[in-house]
């Protein structure tokens, strides 16, 4: 009697903490990216060029990997392409790139193994917020400058320190910039919010769109929680279907649930437009069929049809590289995180150093970039840029228009 | 509040249930027999829905076709499991076979997540079976009706088995005593592989539903429904078939009224007042709601 109590009780807790540990447990390889040993054959640096030692760190596996994975596609061939064009000053660049596992504590030794085995004197990488706060803190601790690719919290350089930059623009531009396209070109007046409480990313977008909606004079009809993983949402459709309605919805959640909560939500017959941010820019919602053509709207960094040169030459050389167009935004970010990194490399000259190369990451400005022009501040270390609303149609998102955030 | 907010919900809590119910009556089958608390159950529901996408979307076969491959193929790897990881541990301690199974449970998580990727894909079943339609005052679509009818006749069927066939005395016996079934000429190792098989197939039908309701499938989908499925077991009093089914209605229903009770702020939370509640049936019932007050086997 007892020892079968035991046993049960010893299963519960296992099982419990087994469940927990999966929640962000991915066991996956540890492979570093092929340093660009063909492209040294072909350039003769010269005697005093040693190759200068980048870091990247992305969450290639685990839920991370569906923006994580273009990511390091992109920063790798911004390192291909650096490399074939002889370097930056003469000297080639080697990146190593390790999977953070979408672990925190991956994330942080890695960038450890980074700086202490790899001798890096910078970083790149990571597209959400709770992994580059982990990574962060260790590179600014050792001083090394790490510019992160798709994460969009705009406190992060103020939390991390000032080695830490931002590559893509902060949750609230982005918050703000949907707010003020449902407002100002859809007409809406009142909205509905779902928030996955599970994640500092979508917590901290949902309360900047309802500050900007209600700044703007929109009302909030109702506010709705759910949990990263959570499987069913009748309750929260059966509450969002009894308010009769809102002019638009704003999801705010990661890419993993995208999907269940657009079929789910349309099937249970809401039928008013979503916005999400960022975080919805991934092919696997995509997939979600004839229902990714009811009027749903990211808000994102670029749209692959933007005409302009910059932006054509990154979906070409994609392309030849890849064999396919860029995923999504963040394969672009990724791109201009190593371009922004090649910028400061280049400004400092003769002496690369990591603390010259955070100075001069500082201070550039007006950098023309694929997701826009990069300038940064010793006041902001988060680029001010403009946010692009797409629509969803036939498995693509398509340019709608540009949004001020202000 | 109104009415009809609170029966939708209502629905969908016994929606949930039956899933559960399915998932619930697999572990208690084989913890009657074996007093094997296998964790791998909720795994076998995910490899079944995985199977369940290969099959109607590289050969596009009718879904009907693809669950009996599924389920075929499942109930292989079920009893396969059965004879690597548990049988040759059928005279160890009920500890040992526990970790064995939760070693099987992360072994075929890791193996999903190194074919499909943790990635999670869209799972959507032909829009003639999931489109709601309105019946009565509820929108349902067929594969929600078809969750009730199915576990209704799941049910129905197993009490059948168990109390009328050759097979279901056997498995009744074995649970009873299992040495003293040996005796009467029992075949103990093929009551248990019934078991599995049973088990099995009742975890890919069930993974169907539950992924055909979600829209969505990842290496580790079964686990917490597994979990819970566990859990409703133990509320019931495990290895009571009955028990485990009310157990699971217990769960499903309670987990989906919190969700829709509550106010909007704490509905992300409702798991943990999920398990609270079962806290409290335990306390006040140590043995389950139907859990007969027997000692350990002898």
């Amino acid at each position: 009697m007892k020892k079968r109590k035991a046993t049960v009780f010893l299963a519960a807790v296992l099982g419990v903490a087994v469940a927990a540990a999966g929640c962000g447990s991915n066991t996956g390889t540890t492979t570093a990216a092929p340093t660009s040993a063909a492209a040294q054959e072909t350039t003769a640096p010269a005697a005093s060029s040693e190759p200068i030692r980048i870091g990247g760190i992305f969450n290639v596996t685990g839920d991370q990997s569906s923006i994580d994975a273009p990511a390091q596609k992109g920063f790798d061939l911004a390192v291909d392409l650096i490399n074939k064009a002889g370097g930056i000053n003469g000297r080639l660049i080697e990146a190593t790139s390790y999977d953070g596992q979408t672990d925190q504590a991956v994330c942080a030794n890695n960038a450890k193994k980074l700086i202490e085995q790899d001798k890096v004197i910078a970083i790149g990488g990571l597209s959400d917020s709770d992994y580059a706060y982990a990574a962060g803190a260790v590179a600014q601790a050792a001083g090394i400058p790490i510019v992160f690719s798709g994460a969009t919290t705009p406190d992060i350089p103020d939390t991390v320190g000032n080695y830490a930059f931002l590559t893509a623009f902060g949750d609230n531009t982005c918050a703000y910039a949907t707010a003020n396209f449902l407002f100002k070109t859809q007409g809406a007046k009142t909205v509905y919010v779902l928030i996955d409480d599970s994640m500092s990313y979508t917590t901290n977008l949902a309360s900047y769109f309802i500050e900007h909606w209600k700044e703007l004079g929109g009302e909030v009809v109702l506010e709705d929680h759910f949990k990263s993983g959570d499987y069913d949402f009748s309750a929260q459709i059966q509450r969002y279907l009894a308010t009769g309605e809102t002019d638009a919805m704003f999801i705010s959640s990661g890419p993993d649930d995208a999907s269940s909560i657009i079929q789910q939500f349309r099937e249970g017959g809401a039928t008013a437009p979503m916005i999400s941010g960022d975080g919805w820019d991934s092919d696997l919602w995509g997939v979600a069929g004839d229902l990714a053509n009811q009027d749903i709207y990211v808000g994102t960094h670029y749209a692959t049809s933007d005409e302009s040169d910059v932006v054509q030459n990154f979906i070409k050389a994609y392309n030849e590289k890849y064999g396919i167009d860029p995923e999504n935004a963040f394969a672009a970010l990724g791109y201009d995180c190593m371009m922004v990194l090649k910028k400061a490399i280049e400004d400092c000259g003769g002496d690369v150093t990591s603390a010259n190369i955070r100075d001069k990451i500082e201070a550039i400005q007006g950098l023309q970039c694929v997701t826009g022009t990069i300038s940064y501040s010793a006041e902001s270390h988060v680029p001010a840029k403009s946010v692009v609303i797409t629509k969803a149609e036939d498995n693509h998102l398509v340019f709608v228009e540009n949004a001020a955030s202000n | 509040m109104n009415i009809t907010y609170f029966l939708t919900i209502l629905v969908s809590g016994l929606k949930l249930g039956s899933i559960y119910a399915i998932v619930a009556i697999g572990y208690s089958i084989v913890y009657g027999i074996l007093r094997l608390i296998n964790f791998a159950h909720g795994d076998i529901m995910t490899i079944g829905v995985y199977l369940i996408l290969v099959f109607m979307n590289t050969m596009g076969l009718p879904l009907f076709v693809c669950v009996l491959l599924s389920v075929a193929l499942s109930v292989g790897v079920g009893l396969l499991i059965e004879r690597l990881a548990y049988r040759p541990l059928r005279d160890a301690t009920e500890e040992t076979t526990l970790i064995s199974s939760l070693a099987v449970s992360a072994l075929l998580q890791n193996v999903l997540q190194i074919i499909f990727s943790a990635q999670r894909k869209p799972f959507l079943l032909p829009k003639s079976i999931s489109t709601p339609m309105q019946v009565g005052m509820f929108k349902l679509s067929v594969i929600n009706i078809a969750t009730y009818v199915v576990t209704a006749v799941f049910l129905v069927l197993l009490y059948a088995l168990l109390k009328k066939t050759k097979i279901g005395a056997a498995m009744r016996a074995c649970s009873e005593n299992m040495r003293a079934a040996r005796l009467m000429g029992v075949n103990v190792n093929r009551v248990v592989m019934f078991a599995f098989f049973i088990g099995s197939a009742m975890a890919v039908v069930a993974g169907l539903l539950l992924a055909g309701e979600y829209k969505t499938v990842y290496p580790s989908l079964g686990f917490v429904p597994g979990l819970k499925a566990f859990c409703a077991a133990v509320v019931g009093g495990i290895g009571s078939l009955g028990g485990a089914v009310t157990g699971a209605f217990v769960i499903g229903v309670a987990e989906i009224l919190f969700q829709g009770l509550m106010p909007t702020t704490m509905t992300a939370y409702r798991d943990a007042f999920v398990f609270l509640l079962m806290v409290a049936v335990l306390l006040l019932r140590p043995n389950g709601l139907f859990g007969k007050n027997e000692g350990g086997r002898s």
